[in-house]
C-alpha cells in the first residue's frame, strides 16, 4: 500500500517534470524570452562541465557553451520534442566539442602533449595545454589521483572521452548516450569498457608506483 | 585465460550489477590472485575518482553573453543597405556628372554616349565599392569561435 502511494507520487512528479519541460520548450519557441533564460538556467552547469572536459581549457569551453546555446536558440522552431532537451543539448554540445578538436589537432603543428589512438584507429593529439593563462581546471586539481584520472581522461580519444564522461561523470543512462550519440547501445557500452580500462591501466600504474 | 572472465565483472561489481553467486566467486578469486586483485584496486580507485572529480560552474555572465550573441547573428543588415543605398546613388551621381562635365570642358571633341556610359559606369562601380565596405563595417569581429561558427557542419 505504502510503496504502490509511494511509486504513483513517483510518477506524478517526474510526468509533471517532463510536461513542465515540454512547456518551458513551448514558451521559447513562442519568443519567450525568460523560458529561453530559464533553461541557459537549468543546463549551463552541467554542459559547462561536461564541456570543459572534453576541450580541456576553460577559455574554449566559456566559447563552446554560448554556441550550444545560440545553436539551441536558433535550432528551437525545429524542436520537435521527440528527444529530451538534455539530450537534443548533449548532443549539439558533443558535436561542436568533436568538430573543435579536429579543427585544432588539423592546425596545431606543435609537438604533441597526449597521443590518442582510437579503437577503430583514428589518431590524434591534444596540444600543450595552455599554461601562461591559469584554469580554474588546473588549479583545482589537488588531489593527485584525481590528477591521474583527470590526466587519463584527456589521454583518451574524443569518442572515447565523450562516453566515459557522459555516463561515469554526467550520469547519463546507456539508452540516454545512445541517443545523444546516435549508435547502439552496444558500442555506448563497448566504448565505456575501452575507456574505463585506459584510465584504470593509468590508475593501476600509479598505484604500483606509490607502494614502491 | 581464467582471469579476463573476472577482469570483466570488475566494473559490474563496482556498479552492483553482479549476481550474488557471481560476486562471491570473484571475492573467491581476488583473495587467490594478486593480479586481479592488483586490478581490483585499480578499478575501485578509478570508480571512486570518477564519481568525486569536481564539478565547475557555468560563468556567471552566461546569458548575457549568448543574448549578445543572439543579437550579434540577427543584426540588421538590409536596413542599413537599403537607405545607404538611396542617399549615395544619386550624391555619386551628381559627383560623376561634375567629373563628365569638366572633363568635356577640356575635351570638346570626345562623343557624348561613349561618356554616358562610362559616368553610368564609374557610378555602379562606387555604389558596389561602397556596398562592400558597409558588409565589412557589419560583420561580426572574429571571435575565437569564429571558426567554430562559420565552419561547423553537421
Ligand atoms: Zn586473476
Amino acid at each position: 500500500m505504502v510503496s504502490d502511494t509511494v511509486s504513483y507520487t513517483g510518477r506524478i512528479i517526474e510526468v509533471d517534470a517532463l510536461s513542465a519541460e515540454a512547456q518551458l520548450v513551448e514558451r521559447a519557441q513562442a519568443q519567450d524570452e525568460t523560458a529561453f533564460e530559464q533553461i541557459m538556467h537549468l543546463y549551463a552547469d552541467r554542459l559547462y562541465n561536461y564541456i570543459l572536459r572534453m576541450v580541456g581549457n576553460s577559455a574554449d569551453a566559456e566559447d563552446l557553451l554560448q554556441e550550444v546555446f545560440l545553436r539551441a536558440y536558433q535550432g528551437l522552431p525545429s524542436f520537435d520534442g521527440r528527444a529530451s532537451l538534455s539530450t537534443w543539448l548533449y548532443r549539439i554540445a558533443t558535436n561542436l566539442c568533436i568538430d573543435y578538436q579536429r579543427r585544432r589537432a588539423r592546425r596545431v603543428q606543435t609537438v604533441p602533449y597526449l597521443a590518442w589512438e582510437d579503437e577503430d584507429g583514428e589518431v590524434g593529439h591534444w596540444e600543450s595545454p595552455d599554461t601562461q593563462t591559469p584554469d580554474p581546471m588546473e588549479a583545482a586539481l589537488n588531489r593527485e589521483l584525481q590528477q591521474v584520472v583527470e590526466h587519463a581522461i584527456r589521454s583518451l580519444s574524443p569518442k572515447l572521452r565523450t562516453v566515459l564522461l557522459l555516463y561515469d561523470v554526467e550520469d547519463l543512462s546507456y539508452e540516454e548516450i545512445a541517443r545523444v550519440l546516435n549508435i547502439p547501445m552496444g558500442t555506448v557500452k563497448s566504448r565505456l569498457n575501452h575507456a574505463r580500462g585506459q584510465i584504470q591501466k593509468q590508475v593501476e600504474a600509479y598505484l604500483r608506483g606509490e607502494s614502491k | 585465460m581464467k582471469c579476463t572472465r573476472y577482469e570483466r565483472w570488475l566494473w559490474d561489481e563496482l556498479e552492483g550489477r553482479l549476481g550474488t553467486a557471481q560476486a562471491q566467486e570473484l571475492r573467491a578469486h581476488l583473495q587467490v590472485c594478486p593480479r586481479c586483485q592488483r586490478q581490483w584496486e585499480a578499478a575501485r580507485a578509478t570508480h571512486q575518482a570518477l564519481r568525486a572529480l569536481p564539478r565547475y560552474r557555468a560563468p556567471q555572465q552566461l546569458a548575457l553573453q549568448v543574448r549578445a550573441r543572439i543579437q550579434e547573428t540577427a543584426a540588421p543588415k538590409p536596413e542599413f543597405v537599403w537607405w545607404k543605398r538611396v542617399a549615395l546613388a544619386p550624391a555619386l551621381g551628381i559627383l560623376a556628372a561634375a567629373a563628365w562635365w569638366g572633363w568635356l570642358a577640356l575635351n570638346p571633341d570626345s562623343t557624348y554616349s561613349t561618356e554616358t556610359a562610362t559616368a553610368a559606369h564609374s557610378v555602379e562601380n562606387w555604389v558596389e565599392i561602397h556596398e562592400q565596405l558597409e558588409v565589412a563595417d557589419w560583420s561580426p569581429t572574429p571571435t575565437p569561435s569564429y571558426f567554430i561558427t562559420t565552419g561547423y557542419t553537421q
